[in-house]
Formats: structure tokens, sequence, C-alpha cells
């Protein structure tokens, strides 16, 4: 095995703990910094799939390939079974692997007292507690409740250790063999450790890492700490959790430091988690094994700007003097100077007399006999239930757990599945997330999996269960999507933990009236007197009614001190190429047309502003103040000092210059159409907008049509087009300057997003000017060979898009975090923005098309709580000026058997969080890389299913349900654009599909990765939608293979962007007729694009397949 | 030059309206002004004076409280007072004819900041030295700007400070004066204690010498 041979750690760890954060160029952190970071943990887990190296990957899928692993004690799959077997005095490994159908069913175990119990006869405890006179008040399910309290008394669960499914390490190891894994991570750590030094059979070479899995590279500049978790090859969970938990404490501080040396004297420390919860290590979490890493990690000056690393976003920090980050994190309201406690001091909190109300609200709906038990119980206002003997937190959280689940539907999710064997995967409908296993109170106020998704819907424990399961754990987040219905609330305090700063969300727990326990930190808070009445239902006293608590996404009206200034206008100004080319192509009409038709439509109100800027080797601006009878065009020619020639009149109040406005649109066309000048000077067109738009901020929209060829940014063409199919690497996927890169970071600390529309028939170096947007939360849009009449595809795409690009809404100074149960920690995150203080997005400007991924690990054990949460809060500036919160919460149950794990892993977040690692990893390394990263998630879970969960000794290829479409996706994706090889693919459309990948929301990729395909001349009625009066069948999905089409059939094939309509040569000529308006097939033409939101073509070459 | 202005609402400080900096030389960090303005909105209130100058560095904030409503501006310390003072009025005007009524119900932050267009306008006409002079000659007699009251912005900001600090003295004060006079109490009662068991053991000393020794 590869890891072995490096089992150096302390190399590792020396290295990671340099200040490389900073100020290092973009990929510097590639592949030769990171791989020795990550060698500790691919020593003990890391490589294992790639003993042999990729070459022989099918030996893998070859039946029981683990076999032989496991004698040389070497394979990472079979590490824990190995180490277990080795402190177990070797069981034999049949006896460690429970069936699959037990699985679910071991979970239960602690419930089952509970569970059988009927609600009229609980427990002698609970009945104490339930013969409450407050019993028929008008029964509220808290959701959560049980959840936050067993965390509240960790000390009770240590009375009762036993009881923990986790630790039953005596008794329950034979059992439930797998609940024993976790329960001694560390000390198998080392024990595997020795055995790989004793068994010295290193089979692999170090040079085999290239193969490594993808989980473990995941781009980690953020000093290694965060590298170390990403890859299942982490190492000690004691030794990783502090190093990170020291890291970013350190990190937050900073942060505060730097806010309020600016601003307010407030004290703060808003990151919860750099406190490590007392008692949160239950009897499974080791001590770190020594202090060096955390401290040396902790000491190192650079690290806390290592934290802006993430995928796409290296480099120093914002040069310009922030304190945005704090604005999210946010000041205590009542720590500003005692004087001020007009708006935003917290009211004392006076006692309200309502006894008979204090517990009623804790009560579970009676139909819920699982969960009443422990709302009853921890419903009452006093404390003294605490010191009542009273099973296990755990045990009941168990009890919760198995109970409220639906036990078929896991059995189904992880029914195995032999993809030898089995044909037909897909199902009839496109593929649903998977529900969370949680009480159907909690899924029925859970985020919409359209907004938050996880890769693993059942959160693993501990790291080491997760990297058993060999998925990789991560969020993917559409968190400004454009929504039917979102509960707006305005209130003068926003409710938040003292301690974590979590907004409060349905999943806290209400102790009693008075105070409420944060679900991510634990913490106990008050609940403050405004918080009592309920604007919704104007009652007072129920706090658990509003709609906060109601809702997992909502959004707040922020108070002034979530302002650093004056919320900002809505600024927009378009760049726009002027040049021969550009003039050529022919984009600069439709531009104006659509600008004019939508200019009414611009998000904004009476502040917005608009200028224009053209540019081909020198720069025009255009004086539209009001007053002028028509616009001024001033041109400056000296590129290399670019200035501004008249300050107040060039950003223009949209409302007071319209009719300017509208005659410099009709006029623009014309001006240039007998231009000559063939140079484009980008760059210095690029500062001048940066200058134009520092004192307000807003969104600069650039159209570019050839590379830039004149002034500072100047690029030269590094696409060699014979290498366009090679099956070797592809060069050039990097910037080849990074003056895009820094102007975008100077833009993003002014508050300006930069938009790139890229219209170019040659190479234009995308990889280098996507960065402008890359960095300052932009979109990237291309359209290769654009030209307005030869390319009506294109030219129709073009307009559609700009139309929704003009009009979508748009957030401006927007900051985001996601916070995320104590014991979770996020290390990378994908998508376009910059990355501030650790955990802080910001995103100059953002809007609704636009999605991120984050990567986690866990690093402490989740034995002391059932529910994992998830909260992205998004502070922005509306185009109206209001300054606005979107907070969307997610609750995920936490879990201790790898069946389970399985039975929730959600095969499309999987899919899309890869492919955003392997675009990552292309970037950082190489295609090749990122390929067979792929390939082996694919074999790496293959491998671990059937050596640990699976006991059936059949042959073939064994995947869970609710993995089976996992091979397919993953081929799906290395034929995309971004990562296939061999076939031939111009780079910029390749970069291009790569900035799709980060940027495009779950639904969209998937289509994109693996489009929908039905059948259409033979829908029936049966089993169709009725909305409203309309029918609307309901086609099953076919599968994208040659042998599901036929002659007679047409078929639309929905690729997210572009539907696809194949007619077959014998179709049905009524349905041609119809539905197309042609008499026959031999009459429909050739290229046929039809005006619908989206373009659909019908291909001559697809059509023309059938005639052979 | 004018900097910076805001409209606030005195009873609270809410800011209802501002306007963003928009100064090409950027270089020069406002943020630190910005919260200054914005603690000043919260510190003034029905008693302060109703037009005063606070000296802060190099520059000056001028504010005027009208209505319940507090103009403040932030200039350099060259610009004319009367010409601020002017440049407030005239928003206080606009701004009173405008929100004037909607002022006391509003409970967002800046709620008018579409004020913002207007406080642009009149500020570029303020600033712009040519227009200055007409306007000069109109306001003369406007006001008299040497009764307005000047004073040091540190002195504002921290003289709520003194009084809580003050106040927290003296509960200080009081909560051990309280304590004392527990603790003598305590005393008392010990030394008390003290007396009646000296007494009482003297007597059964008595009674047992009389009861074994003497009989």
């Amino acid at each position: 095995m590869s890891g072995f041979t490096n089992l150096n750690s302390s190399a590792g760890y020396s290295q990671n703990s340099t200040p490389n954060g900073g100020a290092a160029p973009p990929y510097q952190n590639g592949p030769v910094q990171t791989y020795p970071a990550m060698y500790p943990p691919a020593g003990y887990y890391g490589a294992p799939p790639q003993q042999q190296g990729y070459s022989t990957i099918p030996g893998h899928a070859a039946p029981a390939p683990n076999k032989a692993p496991v004698t040389n004690n070497a394979h990472s799959a079979n590490y824990y079974h190995n180490n277990h077997q080795q402190q177990q005095n070797h069981l034999p490994q049949h006896r460690v692997a429970p069936s699959p159908y037990s699985a679910p069913l071991s979970s239960a175990p602690p419930s089952q007292p509970y569970a059988a119990l009927p609600s009229a006869a609980p427990p002698p405890t609970n009945a104490h507690y339930n013969q409450q006179p407050f019993q028929p008040h008008p029964p509220y399910a808290t959701p959560g409740s049980y959840y936050g309290q067993q965390s509240y008394h960790p000390s009770s669960a240590r009375q009762h250790p036993s009881l923990v499914p986790v630790t039953a390490s005596g008794p329950g190891a034979p059992l439930y063999p797998i609940v024993s894994y976790p329960s001694a991570p560390g000390s198998s750590q080392y024990g595997t450790l020795s055995s790989s030094q004793s068994t010295s059979a290193p089979v692999g070479m170090p040079t085999q890492m290239v193969g490594a899995p993808l989980h473990q590279y995941s781009a980690a500049p953020p000093p290694s700490t965060t590298a170390v978790q990403p890859g299942y090859g982490v190492g000690p969970p004691g030794q990783t959790a502090p190093t990170v938990v020291n890291g970013q404490g350190s990190a937050a501080q900073n942060a505060v430091h730097q806010h309020y040396t600016q601003s307010h004297q407030a004290s703060l420390s808003y990151d919860s988690y750099s406190g490590v919860p007392p008692g949160s290590g239950g009897a499974d979490t080791d001590q770190p094994p020594s202090g060096t890493p955390s401290t040396s990690v902790h000491s190192s000056p650079g690290h806390h700007q290592g934290g802006d690393t993430s995928s796409s976003t290296t480099g120093s920090a914002s040069p310009v003097p922030n304190s945005y980050d704090s604005l999210e994190g946010g000041s205590y309201p009542d720590s500003m100077p005692p004087s001020n406690d007009m708006t935003n001091q917290a009211a004392p909190y006076g006692s309200y007399g309502y006894p008979s109300m204090q517990s009623a609200y804790q009560q579970g709906p009676a139909s819920h006999t699982d969960a009443s038990p422990s709302h009853d119980l921890y419903g009452q206002s006093g404390y003294q239930q605490y010191s009542q003997p009273f099973p296990n937190l755990s045990q009941l959280s168990a009890a919760l757990g198995g109970l409220s689940g639906v036990p078929e539907l896991e059995v189904e999710a992880l029914r195995p599945v032999n993809l030898l064997q089995e044909r037909n995967l897909l199902p009839p409908r496109p593929l649903e997330a998977p529900e969370p296993n949680v009480s159907s109170d909690l899924k029925k106020v859970n985020c919409s999996p359209q907004t938050f998704r996880c890769t693993l819907t059942s959160i693993p424990q501990t790291q080491a269960l997760l990297n058993k399961a060999r998925l990789p754990l991560g969020l993917l987040l559409h968190p400004f999507r454009d929504l039917q219905q979102l509960p707006v609330i305005t209130s003068n305090t926003i409710v938040r933990c003292r301690s974590c700063r979590t907004y409060i969300n349905p999943f806290v727990t209400f102790l009693d009236q008075r105070r409420w326990k944060c679900n991510l930190c634990y913490r106990v808070n008050d609940v403050p007197d405004e918080f009592m009445y309920n604007p919704v239902t104007r009652s007072y006293g129920e706090p658990h009614k509003r709609p906060e608590v109601q809702n997992a996404t909502v959004e707040f009206i922020a108070s002034s001190d979530y302002m650093l200034r004056p919320p900002q206008p809505a600024v927009y100004l378009f760049l726009l190429d002027v040049s021969h080319n550009a003039v050529e192509a022919g984009y600069l009409k439709y531009f104006c047309e659509s600008l004019l038709e939508n200019l009414t439509k611009l998000p904004g109100d009476v502040r917005t502003r608009v200028g224009f800027l053209t540019f081909d080797s020198t720069i025009h601006f255009y004086n539209l103040q009001e007053g002028l009878s028509q616009p001024q065009m001033l041109v400056v020619s000296d590129i290399d000092d670019v200035f501004i020639p008249s300050h107040d009149s060039l950003m223009v109040n949209l409302k007071e210059s319209k009719e300017l406005v509208k005659d410099l649109l009709t006029s623009l066309p014309e001006m240039f159409s007998q231009t000559r000048e063939t140079h484009s000077a980008l760059g210095p067109a690029l500062q001048a907008a940066y200058k134009l738009m520092s004192p307000t901020g807003g969104r600069i929209t650039v159209f570019q049509t050839q590379l830039p060829t004149l002034g500072v940014g100047a690029l030269q063409a590094r696409e060699d087009p014979n290498q366009r199919s090679s099956a070797k690497g592809v060069q050039h996927l990097g910037p080849a300057t990074d003056f895009y890169k820094k102007l975008a970071l100077d833009c993003s600390g002014q508050q300006i997003g930069v938009d790139l529309f890229l219209l170019s028939s040659q190479y234009a170096d995308l990889a280098s000017l996507a960065c402008m947007s890359k960095y300052s939360a932009g979109s990237v849009f291309y359209y290769p060979s654009f030209h307005y009449i030869h390319n009506p595809a294109q030219l129709e795409k073009f307009q559609k898009d700009l139309e929704r690009y003009l009009t979508r809404k748009i957030g401006f100074e927007a900051v985001m975090r996601i916070r995320c149960t104590k014991g979770l920690s996020i290390h990378t995150f994908h998508g376009n923005f910059f990355v501030r203080s650790t955990d802080l997005l910001s995103l100059a400007n953002v809007n609704p098309d636009s999605a991120f991924a984050v990567q986690m690990s866990v690093e402490d054990s989740l034995a002391d709580s059932s529910l994992a949460c998830f909260q992205a809060a998004l502070l922005y500036t509306s185009s109206r000026g209001k300054r606005r919160i979107r907070v969307h919460t997610l609750c995920l149950p936490v879990v201790n058997q790898l069946s389970d794990v399985y039975a929730g892993a959600d095969v499309q977040a999987i899919t899309c969080l890869l492919a955003n690692m392997a675009i990552d990893r292309s970037v950082s390394s190489s295609l090749s890389d990122a390929r067979d990263a792929l390939v082996n998630a694919v074999v790496d879970l293959v491998s671990a299913y059937k050596s640990n969960v699976s006991n059936l000794q059949q042959s073939g290829l064994v995947v869970p349900a609710s993995m089976r479409l996992f091979p397919l996706y993953i081929l799906a994706l290395l034929k995309q654009k971004a990562l296939r090889t061999g076939t031939s693919t111009r780079l910029d459309e390749r970069v291009f599909a790569m900035c799709e990948f980060k940027t495009q929301p779950l639904q969209q990729l998937m289509r994109l990765v693996h489009p929908d395909l039905y059948r259409l001349d033979n829908m029936s009625d049966q089993g169709a939608l009725h909305l409203n009066d309309t029918v609307v069948p309901q086609p099953h999905l076919l599968h994208l293979s040659a042998e599901r089409l036929s002659r007679d059939g047409a078929f639309l094939m929905d690729c997210s962007n572009v539907f696809y309509l194949w007619i077959g040569k014998c179709c049905n000529e009524m349905f041609i007729r119809d539905v197309l308006g042609c008499p026959n097939y031999a009459s429909i033409p050739p290229n046929m694009v039809s005006d619908s939101k989206r373009c659909i073509y019908v291909s001559p070459s697809m059509s023309g397949n059938d005639r052979e | 030059m004018i900097l910076l202005t805001m409209v606030a609402r005195v009873a609270d400080g809410l800011p209802l309206a501002a306007s963003i900096q928009e100064d090409e030389q950027s270089g020069r960090d406002l943020q630190q002004y910005q919260s200054q303005a914005k603690q000043l909105c919260r510190k003034l209130n029905a008693q302060s004076p109703d037009r005063c100058t606070l000296e802060t560095g190099d520059m000056n904030f001028h504010y005027l409280i009208a209505q319940g409503v507090c103009y403040l501006s932030l200039c350099e310390a060259s610009f004319p007072k009367k010409m601020a003072f002017a440049y407030l009025e005239d928003l206080h005007n606009e701004f009173y004819d405008q929100y004037g009524r909607r002022v006391p119900t509003v409970t967002r932050p800046y709620s008018f900041i579409e004020f913002d267009t207007y406080i642009q306008k009149m500020k570029k006409s303020y600033v712009d030295s040519r227009a200055r002079r007409n306007l000069g000659s109109i306001n003369t007699e406007l006001q008299d700007v040497q009764r307005i009251m000047v004073a040091n912005i540190e002195e504002v900001l921290q003289r709520g400070e003194a009084i809580s600090a003050l106040d927290t003295k003296a509960s200080n004060l009081s909560s051990l004066s309280k304590k004392y006079r527990s603790d003598a109490k305590y005393l008392n009662t010990r030394s008390t204690y003290a007396k009646v068991a000296a007494v009482a053991v003297f007597f059964i000393t008595l009674i047992i010498y009389v009861r074994f020794w003497w009989l």
C-alpha cells in the first residue's frame, strides 16, 4: 500500500504549519505541497484503492478482490476489520459484517424498551411527568426538543455509559459488531500503525499517490489542518480536531479584532467552535495524542489567511480594510457602549406570569408516542428532572430515531444491487432527494432539498465511520434561489445564540418559556421579550409559534447593526467590447435591444444607477448627465495609466437620465459599425470600471469577444489545436496571469461583482478571464462561435440568457456564513466567491442562479446528539436598498451504523460534490489525476460496501440501492466536456464546463451530467399530473442508450440548458404534423430552432443517424 | 467638502437616510467616521442642543435637530460652518416635506434611503464653488452661526460613559454598604451568642459545682 511508505506524519505536519496561506499565488498549494500533508492520513487509510495502480482497477471490480488485501493487512478498506480482528482475537470476518437487513434493526435495540410501550402506559418516570395538568393544552411539538436536551447534561450520559450504543464495546460487540468499531478509534488507529510496520509488504510506491482518492486532495491550501480531514485518510480524530479548533479560534478572534478596531468596541467570541465542549468527547473520542500539531498550527501567523484558500480562492486577503466579516457574525446588541440602549439593547428579561403555559408547548403531539416521553419529561419548567434516574439520553434518541424513521424505505435503500445483473436502474421519474430519516415533525419543517442538500442524509457519528463509508461528506447549497413563498420577518432583535451566533430556527429546543437552547453549540440562551409576542397570531407567550421557529427558510430585515455603511443603491456598469471582432460577431445590437426592452425591469429603486463603457484599443466613457441633449462620448487613449475623465456624470441615475440612456442604446450599434480597430484593451477598461465603481460597489458586466491584446492583462494564445483530442494531460487549465484575479479581489473588497459574457469564435483564454468572475462572485457565460447570422442557436441562447440575467434578482454587498453542529467542520468551499476569515464567504453580488458546495469532516464524535444541523446565513442588500438576512437550516440524523450511512446516501449530491472536487483536482494537479480519482471513488465505494455491509457472498458489482446510479453518473461525468479526454475539446469550452460545474445548482448539473430522456410520441395519461385544469403526462425516464431509441418514435432529451428532439424516420406523421407543424418527416427543416425558453434543436446529424 | 450625510430619528437613533460617501480619493478611511456618526445619533436626545458642531480631528460634525429628526453631516474643518448649516437646513425642509409624517412610524433602518438622491444633488450644489456663491448670498441672514455651540466629539460620546461609570460606582457603593450592614448584623449576633454562651457555661459550672462538691 502506498500509504505506508509515508508514515512520517511529523514531516507532514511541519509542512502544514508553515504559513502558506496569505500571499500564496493561486495554485502554489498544488500537488507537491499538499501531498505530503496528506500522507499521515493516507498512511492509515488513504490510498488504498490504488494500491495496484489504476491500471488494475478492473481487477478491483472482479469478485471479492478484497480477500487478498485482508491478509496483508495493508488495505485501507479492510483496515478497520483487521484492526478489529486483532483486538478481538481474530474474529472471522463474516461475523463482523452484519447483513444489511439486520443493520437498521441494530440501531433500534436501545429503543426497544420504549418503542414497545404504548402511549397509555409510559414508563414510570414518564408517567410521573405525564400527569401534569398541562397535558390538555394544545399539543405542540417542539422540533428537536429531545435532541437539545440530550446534550445539555452530558453528565447524565456519563452516568449510564453502557446504554450509549456507541460505547457498548463490551456486551454489545458480539451482537452488533459494527457498533463497537467506533468505540475505540484512537486505539485502532495506532494499532494499525504498528501492525502496518510489522507487515512489511508495501506493495505500493509513493509515486502512486497520484491515484489516491479524490477526497484527500481537495486542494487543501488552508494549512493542512483542513487538508487532512477531507479524505478518508483522516488521522486520529483527537489529533485533527483540536488543530482546526484552534485555527478557527484564532482566525475568528483575529477577525473580530479587525472589526472592532474600526467600529464598535463590542466584545465577543462569536465562533463557538473555538471551544472544545466539556464532556462532549464521549467515551469514544481519544484525547489528542500529542499537542504539538495543534499548537504549531495555532501559532502559524498565516493560518487565518490560509482559510481563504478553499477551492477556487487562494491568495492574499483583500487589501481593503473590511469588517464585513464581523457583520454577519454581528455584534452583540448589548455589547455596545453601555449608554446607548435605545434600540438594540436586549431588554431586561422580566418574568411573565404564565404559569399554566409553562410547559404546554413542550409536549409532543399525543399521537407521537415515541417522542412524547422526552418532550414531557423535559417540558417541565423546573430543573429537577435532570437528576431523575432516567434512561440515558442517547438511548432515547436512538429510540426516537429508530421509530420515527421509515424502516421499509431504509431497507429498500440498502437492498444490494448487482450492477452486472440488473439493467434497469433508472427510476421511472427523475430521482428525488432522499428524505432524511428524522421524525415527521422535523421532516415537515426541514429545509427544501433544492436549497440545501447534504451528500449523506444520515451523518456518520465519527470520522472513522465516515472513512469506512468512503463517501464524501459535504453540502450543496443554492442559497439565493428564487422562492415562491418566503416568510420575511421584521423585528428589532434578531434572536441568535450568544456564543455561536446561530439564528433561531425550528430545530432549537425551548427549555421553558424564557430560555432556548442552541442546536449547534448547545448553549442555553434567553428568549428576548419581543420574541414572546407572535405577530402572526397576535398572541403573547408563544415563542414556539413564531415564524422563525416554524420555517427552516426565513428572511430577516436586518437592523443597522448589520450595516457598515448605508445600503448601497443598485449600480450597473456595462463594459462593451466594440473592436472589429465584436462588430463582426454582431452582439452589440442584440445587447442594446435587450437592455432597452428590460430597462424598466432592471432590479432597483429610484436610486438605481447605470453606466456604459466601451473599449477597443482605447476606452470610451459616456457622459449621460441629466440635462444634456445627447450622450457625450469621452475617449481616453492612455491605457497605461487609466484615469476617469469626469467624476459625477458617468454613473448616472437611471430614472433621471433614462432618455439619454435610451438614446445611447439606440445609437451605440451604429457608432462602431465601421470600426477597423482589432485590438482589445480589456485590462485597462476593467481598471477604469473598477475606479468608476469603487465608491459604491455594484455589478460590472463585461462583454468580450476576443483575446485581450493591449495593456495590462494582455494574454497570448496558449492552446495548441493539435492537442485538443490528446489523451494525455491537458495544459493551461489555470490562469496565465494573476492580473484578473487581483482585480477581482480588489473588486470584491469594494463590493463589486464582475460578470463575464464571452462571445468568442476563437480561443480567448477563458481560464484567465474567468478569474475576474470567480473571485468576485460573478457569473460566466460563454457562447462559442457566436455569430448573429451564422449561429442562430447561440444568438437565441444569448438573448434568453441576457433577458434572464438583466431581470433576475440581485443581492449586493453580501456575505454568507455556514455554521454546523459542534463536531462537524467545513474545510473546503466550491463556487464563485472570496473566502474571508476561514468561514465567511464574501459575495460582492449574489444571484439566484449560482450555487455553492462545501466539504466537511467530522472532527469530534457526534455521539452526544442524535441530530446534526447546518445553517447557512446570507446577509445581503436587496436591489431596493434593504439589508436582509436569508437563513436556511437543515437538520439531519446522526447514525452510528455503516448501513444507515449508505441508506441515507444521496447519489446526486455525491456526484456533484465529486465533480467539484475533480475540477479542483484537474486544475491543481492534472486531468488524468482527476479522472482516476473519480474512478477510484466508485471502486472505493464498491469495495467498502462489499467488505463492510453486504454479507452476501455473491460475485459481481454489488452496491446499495441508494447508490446504484453512482457508477453510471461517474461514467457520465467522465464524458463531460470538462473531464473528457480523447475527444476533441476546445480549451475554452472545457474551462467553461468547469466553471459551470462549480456554480450550477444541483438539478441543472445533474441534467447536464446525465440528461433526462423521454419518449414523446406515445405519451399516455397514465399517472399524469393534474395541475389545475391541465393534464401533464408523466413519461418514463429512459436509459441513455441507443437500444432505447427506435425508428418509429420521437424522443426528447433534456440537458439542462438545451433540449434535443430526436425524430425517428418512421415516426408517426400525425405526431410530426401536430407537434412540429410539418407535413411529414422529409419536410422537417434540417436545423430547426424553436422559440421556447430553452432552445430545441432538431439536430440533422441525429435524425440523419436514423437514415443509416 | 461634505463627506458624509446622515438623517436619523432622535428618539432612538434609527438611521432614516444617508448618503454614501462619494469621494474620488476614497483612500481616506471614512469607516471610522461612519461609526462615530452612528454612535452620535444614538447619543443625541431631546435635551441635546438643536445645533451643534463637534470637532473630531481635522473634520467637523455639524448637526441640526428639528421635529424629532437629526440631520448630521461630516465636513472638512475648512468648510464654512454657515454653508454646512444652510445645507442641513435645506435637507430638513425637503425631508420634512416628503417624509415628515411617516418618521415616527418606521422601524426599518434606512427606510427613506431614497432621499439619498436629493442629498446627492444638494451636496453637489453646495460643494460646487460657483453655485455656492449664489447660495451664500441668500443665506447670510439665515442664522447667526456664532451662537452655535462647539464641542468635541469625544466629550459627547464619552459623556454617557462617565455617567454610567458614576452609576456603576454608586451601585457598587450601595451594594457594599448593604454587605457591611449584614456583616455587622452577623457580628452582633455572634457576639451576643458568645456572651450568652459564656454566661450559660458559667452557670452550668456553678450548678455542677454546687451539685457535686457543695452537697
